[in-house]
């Protein structure tokens, strides 16, 4: 049974893997978790210099889902690849870094420090407000295929492009990344929502909005990444409420090449391998030699 | 220590007054593993609705696994209907639990206001083999919130009650009841409640110059320091509450507003 994925020039051993602020260093997940079966780990996002995060409450739990809004609470990147990141590769899974930034230069700041930090790949969270742009980056494609293209042109690693899913046509955005010379798209990031206490009249969260993910958000994410399969050549990276194979599976069927595991693993810590597991099994049942044959496979 | 997620028998589901129940779990994995103060995060049903798993404070673990809890919310409301002989997925143990105080502590004085007495009844099964003296200072809203506390009286506690409408006890909040300690510099404070509950010993504790822990309670989404979903301020900087703690020095706690 072959279950390598690529993106770009790196091949990845299945397409399982977690999504970025989901997952936890080793020390806190190894023992209840076999980390060195997936595919590829997405770390938390890093920034150029550390950020404190949101005042709490940061999380609210809504039906078959929650709405958070931690506000990418860092050590920033210099801390990120000196430590954490050491102990991750431990793991033995390729690693693809999230970074983000607020300004095309830091982008490319945090690029060249990545270039040498060793990592499969760079996932360049774009659900970020852009100075330049006034808009958050993903919810522009002008502004998303500037900076596609400026740190496509430093990296020496394939750049994967992480959409918001608050826009209009998250296809026309993915298709800007892929022009721009992305690898890869991942989609989707959370949708903006909140949360209001009746007793307290105010929002439930400190920032008052947040962004909303789990289950409840999946038919929707699916949506999007069948949308955006339709249009571009490049591969997809699927989240959204996966929660278990089958979940997988009809994301991979709309035409995703990998798929993480996201909130799910907040429940239950050995989602991401259930996940994989349960791939395998569907493989086998419908005599599948290849997991390509599965992808985009919809009729 | 490592931690484990299982599935585990419930032995007995009690209710010990209109408030509490206690849930009784065969666990043998548990014994002998668990640290005072900290705690398990159950997942109540097997579906997404009530999605994120609930935490609870450890009470006790000897046969078997106890916990204390209060119907709050719609979690709790469905774990109140469990029956005895179901199965409940537990992840467990988590977080950092109380560290036991110096040998020259000669008076522990333990603050609890409603449900957050839970810990404590796991922490006085080690203080009491000290020979120290033992008071427990608990605060409800309402007599309904007192509930036999045989096991803690059983462990040599000394027990104030107070409550905020006078249905039982003395009346008022739980720092009413700060006048019956005999103060000396031999004292220390262990707090679990509501946060403006912490907030007074906190001050109370400055004041008179007394070190303590304190146990406090968040929403919690992942349990294991993940998520960075339960963070609140310290004088460290945001820490989990999941993974840092939900034990903090209690001088360490800042209360954001």
């Amino acid at each position: 049974m072959k279950l390598s994925v690529n993106i770009g020039s790196v091949q990845f051993k299945n397409p399982v893997t977690v999504a970025s602020g989901t997952f936890s260093y080793i020390q806190k997940y190894s023992s209840i978790a076999d980390l060195k079966k997936l595919g590829a780990i997405i770390p938390k996002t890093v920034t150029l210099n550390p950020r404190e995060g949101n005042p709490s409450p940061r999380i609210v739990e809504t039906p078959s889902g929650m709405v958070n809004a931690i506000g990418i609470e860092n050590a920033g990147a210099d801390c990120f690849i000196n430590g954490k990141l050491k102990e991750l590769k431990k793991i033995g899974a390729p690693i693809i870094a999230s970074v983000s930034a607020h300004t095309d230069k830091d982008f490319l700041v945090l690029t060249e420090k990545f270039n040498k930090a060793g990592v499969s790949a760079l996932e360049l969270n774009l659900s970020c407000p852009n100075l330049k742009h006034k808009t958050l980056v993903a919810q522009d494609k002008n502004a998303t295929y500037c900076i596609v293209k400026a740190v496509v042109r430093k990296a020496c690693m394939p750049i994967v492009a992480k959409l918001t899913p608050n826009v209009t046509d998250i296809s026309l955005i993915a298709q800007a990344a892929q022009d721009a010379g992305a690898s890869a798209v991942s989609l989707v990031n959370t949708f903006s929502a909140m949360v209001i206490d009746v007793n307290k009249r105010r929002s439930k969260l400190g920032n008052v909005t947040g962004g909303l993910s789990g289950p409840a958000i999946r038919p929707i994410a699916l949506y999007m990444v069948y949308q955006t399969a339709q249009r571009i050549k490049i591969p997809i990276i699927a989240m959204g409420g996966i929660t278990n194979s089958s979940d997988a599976l009809e994301f991979i069927m709309a035409g995703a090449t990998m798929v993480a595991v996201g909130t799910a693993s907040f429940v239950n810590p050995q989602a991401p391998r259930d996940v994989l597991e349960g791939i395998k099994k569907y493989m086998q049942k419908n005599k599948i030699k290849d997991i390509k044959e599965l992808i985009g496979v919809m009729k | 220590m490592a931690k484990i997620q299982g599935v585990y028998k419930i032995i007995a589901n009690q209710k010990l007054s209109s408030k509490f129940f206690k849930l009784s779990i065969e666990a043998k994995s548990f014994r002998g593993k668990i640290q005072p103060g900290q705690f398990v995060h159950v997942k109540i049903n097997d579906r997404l609705d009530p999605f994120f798993r609930r935490p609870f404070c450890i009470h006790r673990v000897k046969r078997n696994l106890e916990i204390l809890y209060e119907v709050v919310g719609r979690g709790t409301e469905e774990l109140s209907q469990k029956k005895k002989s179901e199965h409940l997925n537990i992840l467990g143990p988590l977080g950092n639990g109380f560290t036991l105080p110096s040998r020259n502590i000669q008076q522990v004085v333990m603050i609890a206001g409603g449900i957050g007495v839970a810990p404590f009844l796991a922490l006085t099964d080690i203080l009491r083999k000290r020979k120290i003296r033992l008071v427990l200072l608990y605060g409800g809203r309402t007599k309904e919130y007192v509930f036999n506390m045989k096991a803690f009286k059983d462990n040599g506690c000394q027990i104030f009650i107070s409550t905020d409408d006078g249905s039982y006890g003395v009346k008022g909040r739980v720092s009413g009841l700060f006048k019956k300690i005999r103060l000396d510099k031999s004292t220390y404070f262990y707090a679990c409640g509501p946060k403006p509950m912490i907030k007074t010993v906190q001050e109370f504790s400055k004041e008179n110059n007394i070190e303590g822990q304190a146990s406090l309670e968040e929403i919690m989404a992942c349990g294991v320091g993940t998520c960075l979903g339960c963070s609140i301020k310290t004088r460290q900087g945001y820490k989990t509450v999941c993974h840092d703690g939900p034990v903090f020095d209690l001088k360490d706690i800042v209360f954001e507003k």
